[in-house]
């Protein structure tokens, strides 16, 4: 995925597709776009910096994962198999990008912070009671040659879960849904070892950068159109959780 | 995008075993037990095309339906205004179609006003009656006592004006909290009904005026369609952005430099940048003596001096200008070269041009002199009006579809910052800027509006009306306001003190359409007083709105996005484009969609059917009438085939042509449709008004009646500087409070959204760190905001949390609106609006009957001293 730092307008419109597509309750950030702001006034700056799973060529979560729930498939994504995941929560710590969140609660509990009252009867007679009411059934599909759960599907409590670039919409062929509703197409997204792909076309000739690159996590999310943050740089305009902050 | 039909996907997905848990029949009538069966097996997916509904500018939208449950709404990639993209309210409002915090059924109140309601459920019959009766009892008095007020108009409004003219009722709107300022002085001063925006696809250096480019709209788009122009022109122009605002984080990134301005300079910067251009030389001689008024000679009593030309009926009044070549004046239809400059006897009286006079206006308003108002180095001033007028390439052309135009890549994008006390003079004067360079019109010039259609307002403020009183509640034709937008909080005024505005009768009952004064317009003590005094108060709405909870008699639930609207526009300034907004699933709980609620509201009030009723009206405002496609009258029409007969009025197959295809592009609008110099006539006809003779005129009646000096001393005929009424409350409250919009907001109904509120999170007071080093505070103090009017006193106070920027200037507070509700878990105990803190009176209301979002605050630790 190229990430063009030049268009992005911070709108989170990537975090709100992203939070639909795959019923991710609050507090959950699968993508994440984080305001900052360097200087002093009047010598102030502003940027923008979307943040998904970096899906690391060398990703230490796998590396941490003991039973082989985190894995890297051979296209690139870096996914969990949400049976096998136990919960140990190594991958979020050996993870610098922050991009893990353990689901604490069940999912009726957790969407309880949303305020959609899933099981009102009134809404139940429209929905058959579904979490969320919006709830996508591509979620609870297969993925893969070995078919492994590896969507959001029904975010158990429990287990540890993060950015999938979309699997289930990848594998039908689609972009991620945060590529696709990006206002500025800021975000692009394919094959980076494809020459001729959008994304290897879209880099072409542009400097690049990627996050935290000196840990040697070889990331497939490249940033363009940018610099990296500054040990200065202040996150301004947190959510009301603050959880994007606090994985950071 | 072709819907799959139920039936064939049910065959296709069967085979694959994909079932979801609690897969289940929506809408449907279960009319047989084999299909039934059939719809249990597997979820059933189909995508319907609607119009989001939850911003202004109406993009497109596919919904991604299972089962006929709406799981993901997507932008629709032929929708020329969003191009296949969603903003972050377009993705979150799904949250709102299943908010079980609707109103779920008709309310009927059960206790006292003022305090908030308890409800009884009723049935929409019972609900409508009541309704309808008042109703008929006020219309008996006088049907104008009927008061109408909607927010945020979603889609033509053709559905709501038929129904204020079937009832007769007076109509409010909420422009006067958004922009009409700036409307009324383009109106004025081009003819355009807008405020401004550039070319934006092909400008090169925009002074971004206030434009909240990454979280709001410019003029006339909500958000997302200018974001993008203005990508695209910075990487194939390299188009210059110079962010004028007293806050950084708007413009964000795309500042290529960012000036600072003190809150409500904008006049005094504005008439600076035109004496700049002026003596730099930057002036566009034959547009100004051929467009504009600039050339007509005024006379000594500040009038155009005019001569007779015609005879009888045909006698006509034209004002003269020097003519050049036979050095003498000469009525404007006959002069072949018309002096710009200069001072000339005529008939015995001395005579200047306009342009004449206005640069003796200016004269004095160099860049020192604006600097010790608006804050901004008179360097700087010299160096953008320079940098302003260089890009305009003064005398250029360039070819489009084939159509020479003038070329002035330079553009001003001005709109919500016209909501100040010195507005209309300000939004006038940065739009002779544009006058001054030719740049009005012009291939990467000034716009004001998509295509060059002058409004009637043009025509009607040359002669503006003000009369004696009596006058009505909403002051129209007054000595008070003689251009007037129509302001609530005015009338709120109004409402308490009728007798100082000369008005007798007051509206015994509102209907409000999704509008919630109370917290969503300033100010909130006025509303609070003056909704005391309704008889009668019916509000149709998704939501208990704070209005609602304080003072509805009754609540009639309407739909959000599950219902028709329309037609819409879809265009994005350079290709037109018509869609509707079509309900994605059938409305949830017993709500309905407006519409139906007008049907039924005439219905039970006897104003449906016959002459003047509601079909009749809206026959007319669809243009329907006398075609072959014409609303029969007599009974009560359906919702679909209303806009059915629109779009086979419009040539279409009908609405199945939107239900297939999603937006109707037209095509691309045509140069001389867009472009002001090559339209026909050019201009639209409409003589640019660089001199405001009508608005002296006003003035001059203003004061023959005997009204204030608070009301007439801006109707000057040119934009005027005086210092602001809130510079004279006292030195204690030494910050400027200015409010504004988040992206994640748009009106109320984003509150309503907890996917949205997560993300906004919590009101807070932004300030500048030195400021808070002064003042003892740190990040996350809680504070107390204390405004001050400065002619009466009184003082408004909110408790709020300190934020700290580096990007906001050190005398200027901020705060966001979309908080201070108190009826949705989504929103509630998120802290106070600044609406709390304005004021909406004389000093604090601008010349035009429009609000004004200025204020001097204080800001102290903590609960604040007594």
């Amino acid at each position: 995925m190229a990430i063009d730092l030049d268009r992005c307008q911070g709108c989170r419109a990537c975090v709100e597709a992203c939070k639909i597509e795959n019923n991710t309750p609050s507090a959950v950030f699968w993508m994440y776009v984080f305001r900052l702001e360097e200087g002093t006034y009047p010598d102030t700056s502003i940027s923008f910096l979307p943040r998904p799973c970096q899906h690391c060529h060398n990703p230490p979560c796998v590396k941490v994962c003991p039973t082989g729930a985190r894995f890297h498939r051979d296209d690139g994504i870096v996914l969990t198999d949400f049976d096998r995941c136990i919960g140990c929560r190594y991958c979020e710590v050996a993870c610098p990008y922050g991009v893990n969140f353990f689901n604490w609660r069940k999912p009726e509990q957790a969407f309880a912070d949303y305020q959609l009252k899933m099981d009102d009867p009134d809404l139940a007679a429209v929905t058959g009671g579904l979490i969320p009411p919006y709830r996508n059934p591509d979620l609870d599909e297969l993925q893969g040659d070995e078919q492994r759960r590896t969507a959001g599907s029904a975010h158990y409590k429990g287990v540890v879960e993060k950015c999938t670039f979309c699997v289930q919409r990848v594998e039908k062929g689609l972009d991620p849904a945060c590529v696709v509703t990006c206002p500025v197409e800021a975000l692009v997204f394919g094959d980076l070892e494809d020459p001729n792909s959008p994304v290897s076309t879209y880099l072409r000739g542009r400097d690049q950068f990627k996050l935290l690159e000196e840990l040697g996590t070889d990331p497939s999310v490249i940033y363009v159109g940018g610099t990296p943050p500054t040990p200065d740089a202040r996150e301004i305009e947190r959510p009301m959780t603050g959880v994007g902050n606090a994985n950071a | 995008m072709v819907e799959i039909s139920r039936r064939t996907f049910i065959k296709a997905t069967a085979a694959t075993g994909t079932t979801l848990a609690a897969s289940k029949v929506l809408f449907e009538t279960v009319d047989s037990v084999a299909q039934a069966e059939a719809l249990t097996l597997a979820p059933t997916e189909d995508r319907v095309f609607t119009t989001c509904w939850i911003g202004k500018q109406d993009c497109g939208m596919s919904a991604r339906r299972i089962d006929g449950r709406v799981v993901k709404f997507d932008g629709v990639d032929d929708h020329p205004r969003n191009r296949g993209t969603l903003c972050p309210k377009g993705q979150a409002q799904i949250a709102s179609i299943y908010d079980p915090h609707r109103v779920k059924t008709p309310l009927v109140r059960t206790n006292a006003k003022g305090v908030p309601g308890e409800w009884r459920r009723a049935s929409w019959d019972e609900a409508l009656e009541l309704v309808a009766a008042k109703y008929r009892e006020v219309a008996a008095d006088d049907p104008k006592l009927v008061l109408w007020q909607k927010g945020r108009s979603k889609a033509k409004s053709f559905y709501d004006k038929a129904f204020v003219k079937a009832i007769g009722a007076t109509k409010l709107g909420h422009g006067a909290y958004c922009s009409d300022t700036g409307y009324r002085a383009i109106e004025y001063t081009v003819g355009l009904h807008g405020v401004l925006h550039p070319d934006l696809l092909n400008a090169k250096y925009v002074l971004s005026w206030g434009w909240n480019i990454t979280n709001a709209g410019g003029n006339k788009f909500c958000w997302l369609t200018w974001p993008q122009q203005m990508v695209q022109a910075r990487e194939q122009n390299g188009l210059k952005i110079v962010q004028i605002d007293p806050r950084l984080r708007p413009a964000g990134p795309f500042a290529d430099e960012w000036v600072p301005i003190r809150p409500a300079g904008d006049l005094a910067l504005a008439l600076a940048l035109c004496h700049e251009l002026i003596r730099q030389g930057f002036l566009d001689r034959p547009y100004l003596t051929t467009y504009t008024n600039a050339p007509y000679l005024v006379g000594e009593d500040g009038l155009f001096l005019r001569e007779t030309v015609g005879e009888g009926d045909e006698a006509e009044e034209v004002p003269l200008v020097w003519d050049e070549a036979t050095r003498r004046a000469v009525p404007v239809t006959e002069a072949t070269s018309p002096a710009l400059e200069g001072e000339y006897t005529v008939g015995g009286q001395t005579a200047k041009t306009a342009f004449e006079l206005f640069t003796e206006h200016v004269a004095d308003a160099t860049p020192e002199w604006a600097a010790d108002k608006c804050d901004v180095a008179p360097d700087t001033i010299r160096r953008i009006a320079t940098e302003y007028g260089t890009n305009a390439r003064i005398g250029a052309t360039t070819v489009v579809d084939g159509v020479e135009v003038p070329y002035r890549p330079v553009g001003i994008m001005a709109y919500h910052m016209a909501q100040q006390e010195l507005g209309f003079p300000a939004l006038r004067a940065m739009a002779i800027i544009p006058m001054l360079v030719g740049a009005w019109g012009a291939v990467g010039g000034q716009l004001a509006d998509f295509t060059w259609k002058i409004h009637k307002n043009y025509a009607k403020f040359e002669d503006l009306k003000v009369e004696e009183p009596p006058y009505d509640f909403v002051l129209n034709k007054s000595k008070f306001f003689p251009i007037n937008t129509g302001f609530p909080g005015i009338v709120a005024r109004v409402m308490q003190d009728p007798a100082k505005y000369g008005v007798e009768k007051l509206p015994r009952m509102v209907i409000l359409h999704m509008v919630n004064p109370v917290t969503s317009f300033a100010s909130q003590a006025d509303f609070l007083a003056s909704y005391e005094k309704f008889e009668f108060v019916a509000v149709i709405s998704p939501w208990m709105s704070e209005t609602a909870d304080l003072f509805a008699d009754v609540v009639l639930p309407s739909a959000t996005i599950e219902k028709y609207e329309g037609p819409l526009s879809a265009g994005d300034g350079y290709i037109d484009a018509k869609a509707l907004r079509m309900p994605p699933m059938d409305p949830l709980f017993e709500s309905r969609g407006e519409i139906d609620i007008y049907l039924d509201l005439t219905e039970k009030m006897g104003k449906l059917t016959g002459e003047g009723g509601y079909i009749e009206h809206l026959n007319k405002e669809l243009k329907l009438a006398g075609t072959e496609f014409e609303l029969p009258d007599g009974s009560r029409p359906d919702v679909r085939d209303i806009f059915d007969r629109w779009a086979k009025m419009e040539g279409l197959s009908g609405i199945d042509f939107f239900e297939q295809n999603g937006v109707w592009v037209k095509g691309p609008i045509s140069p001389t449709k867009r472009y002001g110099y090559v339209t026909d006539p050019p201009f639209g006809g409409a003589v640019h008004r660089l001199y405001g003779e009508s608005l002296l005129k006003a003035q001059r009646l203003q004061k023959e009646m005997g009204a204030d000096e608070v009301y007439w001393r801006d109707y000057t005929p040119f934009p005027t500087w005086r210092t602001p009424t809130m510079e004279a409350s006292p030195p204690e409250y030494d910050l400027y409070l200015i409010s504004y919009k988040l992206v994640e907001h748009k009106q109320s109904r984003t509150s309503m959204v907890p996917l949205l509120t997560e993300l906004s999170g919590h009101q807070r007071v932004e300030m500048n760190p030195a400021t808070a080093r002064r003042l003892g505070l740190k990040e996350g103090d809680e504070v107390t905001v204390e405004s001050h009017h400065a002619l009466t006193g009184e003082t408004r106070r909110v408790k709020t949390v300190v934020r700290l920027t580096e990007g906001i200037r050190p005398d200027v507070v901020g705060m966001p609106h979309h908080f201070g509700m108190w009826t949705h878990p989504a929103n509630k105990d998120a802290g106070p609006t600044p609406n709390t803190l304005y004021f909406t009176d004389e000093g604090y209301v601008g010349m035009t009957a429009d609000a004004v979002f200025h204020v001097k605050v204080r800001v102290m630790k903590g609960g604040g001293a007594a």
